[in-house]
């Protein structure tokens, strides 16, 4: 080979060269960026997985937590079963302490009135007459006892008794507690109603609430000449409000709060004879229905006391169970 | 005891209740024979001729027992199902005394055949009243099972 052909080759070799070292570059550039390319997708999976890690523990603790719920549901579960099961024994207490304060306090109390009975009918020759009223006041003492037991009971048993409601013809029901009052008591009140609008309630419920009102009535208007009692009825926001007013001793109004609370009275039994238990148990009942009891008066001017209950209308009651509507078909 | 003729039983724990309730029915000029026992399990012996009445002829029944309802031992409503158990003896009518009408029994013992219940009441007139309509009841309008 001569000179100018070697020269020539190695022009083009060294062009070659030139090329592939600047290819080289290139790659050589390329390859730092796909490094760090790669350097930081590590970092980011080093990142995902302690995050993962985190969230991992995060759902641990969760686990955790949800198994303590859980016991804690079942434990307060539990509990709740305790708490009714004590309920269920408390009520059963009651009942069978309400049977014995009926049973055993009755007996003995059988026994002073019969024998003080006996006393009168067998010597009463050998009394005298303030021997007589000793032992009259014997006898009365422990009638007056007996009504105060039966009213308890009948008080304590009106927190057990469920209500099974219908339409209540109300001056039907008047008309019948005034005849059984009438046979029962002598009065001379002039007692008004009509029209009285029908409530849905628990007819025998609402029985001892009517007796009352109207034996109150009575009793506290009977030293007027003319004792006048009025049961009315109106529809008033959504509820039914039945009024029983009367020109009696009537009440001060300070005292108000005091009628509905059980054993507490206004009068002294030498004024007006009574055992404090009637408004409680007139009160006791329309709350179990979700009415409300009130009373107005004036000392010596007369009293009105209202009892309201909701309107519960047709549809509404025929859900509830239980529910009968009278026969009106007579 | 065996030739002695009775007509009515009654079975009450209570000495009290009992002179009381006799009383009450002399006073309602209910005169019949009456055989007062104090337990519930006497008045059973009584009535089958067994244990201290053993030999008794027990055809001879009463027309009406009163029976107290809560009585130790054997109690009233025990005495009651055994009574209308008994072919001898459940055609007699048996009225149950209570002191209360709180009674949880009462219910059981109108199930198990008592013919009447009476609530006794704490005054003594009454109480001579509730006894004596219920002989006058029971001994003389009530026809008496042959």
């Amino acid at each position: 080979m001569d000179k100018k052909e070697k020269s020539d080759e190695l022009f083009i070799a060294h062009k070659e060269l030139a090329f592939q070292s600047q290819e080289k570059g290139k790659r050589a550039a390329e390859l730092v960026i796909a490094n760090e390319e790669l350097f930081f997708q590590k970092e980011e999976k080093g990142k995902r997985a302690a995050e993962l890690i985190v969230a991992n523990k995060e759902l641990v603790l969760q686990k955790e937590e949800k198994k303590k719920r859980a016991a804690e549901l079942i434990a307060s579960n539990k509990e709740v079963d305790e708490l009714e099961k004590r309920v269920k024994e408390r009520t059963e207490d009651l009942e069978s302490f309400s049977y014995s304060v009926s049973h055993d306090l009755r007996t003995p109390l059988r026994a002073i009135n019969g024998y003080a009975k006996i006393l009168g009918e067998d010597y009463g020759a050998v009394l005298d007459d303030e021997g007589k009223r000793v032992l009259g006041e014997v006898t009365s003492n422990a009638k007056k006892m007996g009504v105060l037991i039966d009213d308890l009971l009948t008080f304590s048993r009106l927190g057990r008794k469920g209500i099974t409601k219908s339409c209540v013809d109300m001056n039907n029901l008047v008309e019948t507690v005034l005849s059984e009052i009438n046979q029962s008591t002598t009065h001379n009140a002039e007692i008004k109603f009509s029209n009285l609008l029908p409530a849905v309630a628990d007819y025998n419920l609402l029985q001892p609430v009517i007796t009352n009102l109207l034996l109150n009535a009575i009793k506290y208007s009977s030293k007027k000449e003319k004792p006048q009692i009025e049961i009315k009825s109106e529809r008033k926001k959504g509820a039914l409000i039945y009024s029983i007013s009367d020109n009696g001793v009537g009440f001060d109004m300070q005292y108000v709060d005091k009628l509905f609370g059980v054993f507490q009275r206004l009068h002294s039994d030498e004024e007006f004879s009574g055992t404090g238990v009637g408004l409680a148990i007139v009160q006791r009942i329309i709350h179990k229905h979700d009415g409300k009891v009130w009373a107005e008066g004036k000392e010596g001017q007369g009293a009105t006391f209202f009892f309201s209950l909701p309107i519960i209308d047709k549809i509404e009651l025929e859900k509830t169970t239980n529910f009968n509507y009278p026969n009106n078909g007579k | 005891m065996e030739n002695e003729t009775f007509e009515i039983l009654l079975i009450e724990d209570n000495m009290n209740d009992a002179e009381l309730a006799i009383r009450a029915l002399r006073k309602g000029n209910i005169n019949n024979t009456l055989i007062h026992l104090k337990n519930g399990a006497k008045a059973l012996e009584f009535l089958f001729g067994t244990g201290n009445f053993e030999g008794r002829d027990i055809r001879k029944k009463p027309k009406l027992i009163l029976l107290d309802l809560k009585m130790p031992k054997v109690d009233g409503l025990e005495v009651l199902t055994q009574i209308k158990a008994n072919e001898l003896t459940k055609a007699i009518p048996v009225v149950v005394l209570t002191s209360s009408k709180e009674h949880p029994d009462i219910e059981r013992a109108y199930s198990l055949g008592a013919n009447s219940y009476i609530v006794k009441p704490v005054e003594f007139d009454e109480f001579t009243k509730v006894v004596t309509d219920l002989g006058f009841y029971w001994l003389l309008k009530n026809q008496p099972p042959v």
